[in-house]
């Protein structure tokens, strides 16, 4: 068994359902290599696949859980890991914060939807959003010198935002794509697989 | 390279209005006020070319705009009757930066520069609150430490001692903060100027094409005290109601704030009522310039204002934020007073807006007499119905078969997303208004109720739901919903009427007999995947062969697009999503 088939089948429980290509992206990996490695777990009973998408079996969720103990045992006690993580969690706080401000706006006393009809509104959260981004550098950049993988994430967080700063304003916090909040609730969920931590919302 | 006559400092007097290209849009905007006879806080501005100036000289100010600064300085202290630096009489400054087109990345605000030990006592003594004083240094350390030094520091909060927060700058840059107010203005004016060459400031050029030789200005404006005493305090006004639109100003007043109390959220606000009561001559003066600001703008304004000891500064005018319903009612009314035409109120109107003000929404003698199952934050507007189910793949598969489903979860991660696209609503355990599902129901448009409290979505299994993400409850059973329709309400009728007659597209609510209508919602499903959004062309070619079309995807822009293209007759329940898409993506015909 080599790193990725574990690594193949962690990066879809992820994303719960995907292809190749998105798993391999997320990774940061060669799709040829997803796309074998997810063959094999679909030998192994690990994976359920039909029509080039995947998703994790529930044999594979059991399976995974093992293998966490033994893959991540020794980064759940590194205390320079869980000291980014900590440091993580309150920058995650403030994204959260961000990307509401994203999506409402204050109309006088009360919150109402955002429907970005306000350009100067819009730009100063774009903005804050490239001041978070550099903190988020700064972090999660610490947790990639001990788990170099992250490192892919924070790639995809920089595209995101150039993406935004590009005029396309879907990739803040838009669902279907690669959004900055899509790529952080995925690199969240990742820090709290390897970690063990339970999401607290 | 010679050049013509330098200029490294202007003050705003209000005796002309300065290029916009020249100064930036902070300082452009301020002497705009000033022209209109509108009192603000003395001002100076250091205008672009000092910028390139200062970029050229590898990154130091020279002794000319130096000594123009200190200037602009004594000019500033002689409208103010203050001193900068001197405890006795303190003169405080904000420094921004301001360039012709507002860009990220370039510095943010500082506000109290200036501000240095024996102020920060002489605060004390003059107040008579020395925690408010050191708070305020504290502050204005932090946001120097932040802003100017790049230090890495936590948000501010309230409790750290000034000392200590300029340890931790030192710590973290290896700078200090200065001591002389001076230096400290220098710094800063360095800082705004740098961050025309930031990462961010760059990238956002390279994307819009704005040439890198432009630069920054920096306003330089003295500090009014909101703080002073009890004829003092700070506040905000809507020039009408922003959540109604009802043409009657709103404001929110903070006795004896300074500016960012506002805005930061920190202290209790009261009403204007209470303002008149006791400053009633500012508050007849704020009402009459905010009716000038109105109408020079043609737009709703939103102004912040200080009072210093009985006397009224604007700090700031922009369009003001506000309700989808404000937004229609806003268009309508301005367009009455004869303050915009037809084409104006339509592009003051977003497709968005309409279909927010046509949500369907609850009844309140409905919601008034049904069960609540479950109670928790608001986190997305609007009323779905639906079954409770508690896994993800089953709410996909139950949704497949045409089922409404609501789906109902302890917390949600990333491998819930593909639930929370098939549910109409979601409702989760745990989390606040700013959890992963909040901002993923929020970007989906689902309405949903976060932190109803462990082990209620378990208990939501099954049963028929109707979830209010306005109220943040959840009601038994399937409620009847209120639909609103643009005939219903007179003032969507009214801008129904003027897209009518504008609209790049025919757009109608009822087929011609006998003609074959493309249903695009139908014709495109296998190209709505994840990863590819439907291009024009793909449209283009599903619509071959057809004189009319349906579908959700013609109230996009790359729907409008397609429909214009083929020159198709577009079919909607609601023409006026379709035309007001059209307008905003092809313009007025003849315009």
């Amino acid at each position: 068994m080599t790193d990725l088939d574990f690594l193949a089948v962690h990066g879809l429980a992820i994303r719960k359902a995907g292809n190749p290509a998105s798993v391999a992206v997320l990774l940061g990996a060669d799709e040829a290599d997803v796309s074998a490695a997810l063959d094999r777990a679909v030998t192994a009973g690990h994976v359920a696949g039909a029509n080039g998408t995947f998703m994790v079996a529930p044999a594979g969720q059991a399976w995974l859980t093992e293998k966490y103990q033994t893959v991540f045992g020794g980064l759940r006690a590194d205390g320079d890991l869980l000291h980014a993580y900590e440091r993580f969690e309150k920058v995650n706080g403030d994204l959260l914060a961000l990307m509401t401000d994203w999506q409402t706006m204050p109309a006088g006393d009360a919150r109402v939807s955002n429907d970005h009809s306000n350009p100067d509104y819009d730009a100063k959260i774009i903005d804050a959003l490239g001041a978070l981004h550099e903190r988020a550098e700064r972090v999660v950049g610490r947790a990639a010198e001990i788990v170099p993988r992250l490192q892919t994430h924070l790639d995809r967080l920089e595209a995101a935002y150039d993406q935004v700063l590009g005029g396309a304003h879907d990739y803040v916090s838009g669902v279907r794509i690669d959004s900055y909040h899509t790529v952080w609730y995925e690199l969240h969920e990742d820090l709290l697989r390897i970690l063990e931590k339970k999401r607290q919302e | 390279m010679m050049s013509t006559t330098r200029s490294p400092v202007l003050s705003l007097d209000g005796t002309s209005v300065p290029d916009r290209d020249l100064v930036g849009g902070k300082a452009w905007s301020l002497a705009q006020m000033l022209s209109l006879g509108l009192r603000v806080p003395p001002a100076v501005v250091i205008p672009v070319p000092e910028c390139r100036h200062y970029l050229e000289a590898e990154r130091s100010l020279d002794e000319e705009v130096q000594s123009a600064i200190r200037s602009g300085i004594k000019d500033l202290e002689r409208r103010t009757g203050r001193r900068f630096g001197d405890p006795s009489h303190p003169m405080l400054v904000s420094v921004r930066s301001g360039a012709a087109v507002s860009m990220p990345g370039m510095m943010d605000t500082i506000l109290n520069l200036g501000m240095t030990d024996a102020i920060e006592e002489s605060l004390a003594t003059s107040s008579g609150d020395p925690a408010y004083a050191r708070d305020t240094r504290a502050r204005f350390c932090h946001a120097f430490g932040e802003i100017v030094l790049k230090a890495d520091l936590d948000p501010y909060v309230t409790g750290p001692t000034p000392t200590e927060i300029c340890e931790r700058v030192q710590e973290d840059t290896g700078r200090s903060i200065p001591a002389d107010p001076y230096e400290q203005l220098f710094d800063a004016i360095c800082a705004v100027f740098d961050s025309w060459q930031s990462t961010r400031a760059k990238s956002y050029r390279r994307h819009w094409g704005i040439p890198d030789d432009g630069g920054t200005a920096v306003t330089v404006q003295a500090m009014v005290f909101g703080n002073l005493d009890d004829r003092s305090g700070t506040g905000v006004l809507f020039t009408r109601n922003p959540l109604s639109g009802a043409p009657e100003p709103y404001g929110e007043w903070l006795p004896g704030g300074q500016g960012e109390d506002v805005v930061g959220g920190t202290h209790a606000v009261v009403g204007l009522a209470q303002m008149r009561e006791h400053l009633p001559e500012a508050v007849s003066e704020l009402l009459d310039w905010a009716d000038t600001l109105e109408k020079e703008h043609a737009e709703v304004q939103d102004i912040e204002f200080t009072v210093e000891s009985g006397t009224l500064y604007l700090l700031q005018t922009r369009a003001a934020k506000r309700s989808p319903e404000a937004a229609v009612r806003i268009a309508v009314d301005l367009f009455d007073e004869g303050l915009i035409d037809h084409d104006e109120g339509l592009a003051r109107v977003t497709p968005e807006q309409v279909r927010s003000v046509l949500m369907p929404r609850l009844d309140p003698a409905v919601a008034a007499a049904a069960s609540v199952l479950a109670a928790g934050e608001p986190a997305c507007p609007g009323v779905a119905t639906g079954v409770g189910v508690l896994d993800p793949d089953e709410a996909v598969s139950r949704s497949a078969a045409g089922e409404n489903v609501v789906l109902v979860r302890p917390t949600t991660s990333p491998d819930d997303v593909h639930g929370m696209i098939a549910a109409k609503a979601v409702v989760t355990d745990l989390g606040g208004a700013t959890s992963h599902a909040a901002v993923v129901t929020r970007a989906l448009g689902r309405p949903s109720v976060v932190g109803v409290g462990k082990g209620t979505a378990a208990s939501l299994v099954g049963r028929h739901l109707t979830v209010d993400g306005r109220s943040g409850r959840v009601y038994d059973t399937i409620l009847d919903l209120v639909e609103a329709r643009v005939e219903d309400d007179p003032i969507l009728g009214r801008i129904a009427a003027w897209a009518a007659g504008s609209s790049p597209l025919n757009v109608v609510d009822h087929p011609v007999e006998g003609v074959e209508v493309a249903d695009l919602d139908l014709l495109l499903t296998d190209l709505s995947a994840r990863e590819t959004p439907i291009d024009v062309d793909q449209i283009t070619a599903a619509l071959e062969g057809f004189s009319s079309a349906r579908g959700a995807i013609l109230a996009t822009e790359q729907g409008v697009r397609a429909a214009h293209d083929t020159g198709i007759t577009v079919v909607a329940d609601c023409p006026l999503l379709v035309q007001l898409t059209a307008l905003r993506t092809l313009g007025t015909p003849g315009a």
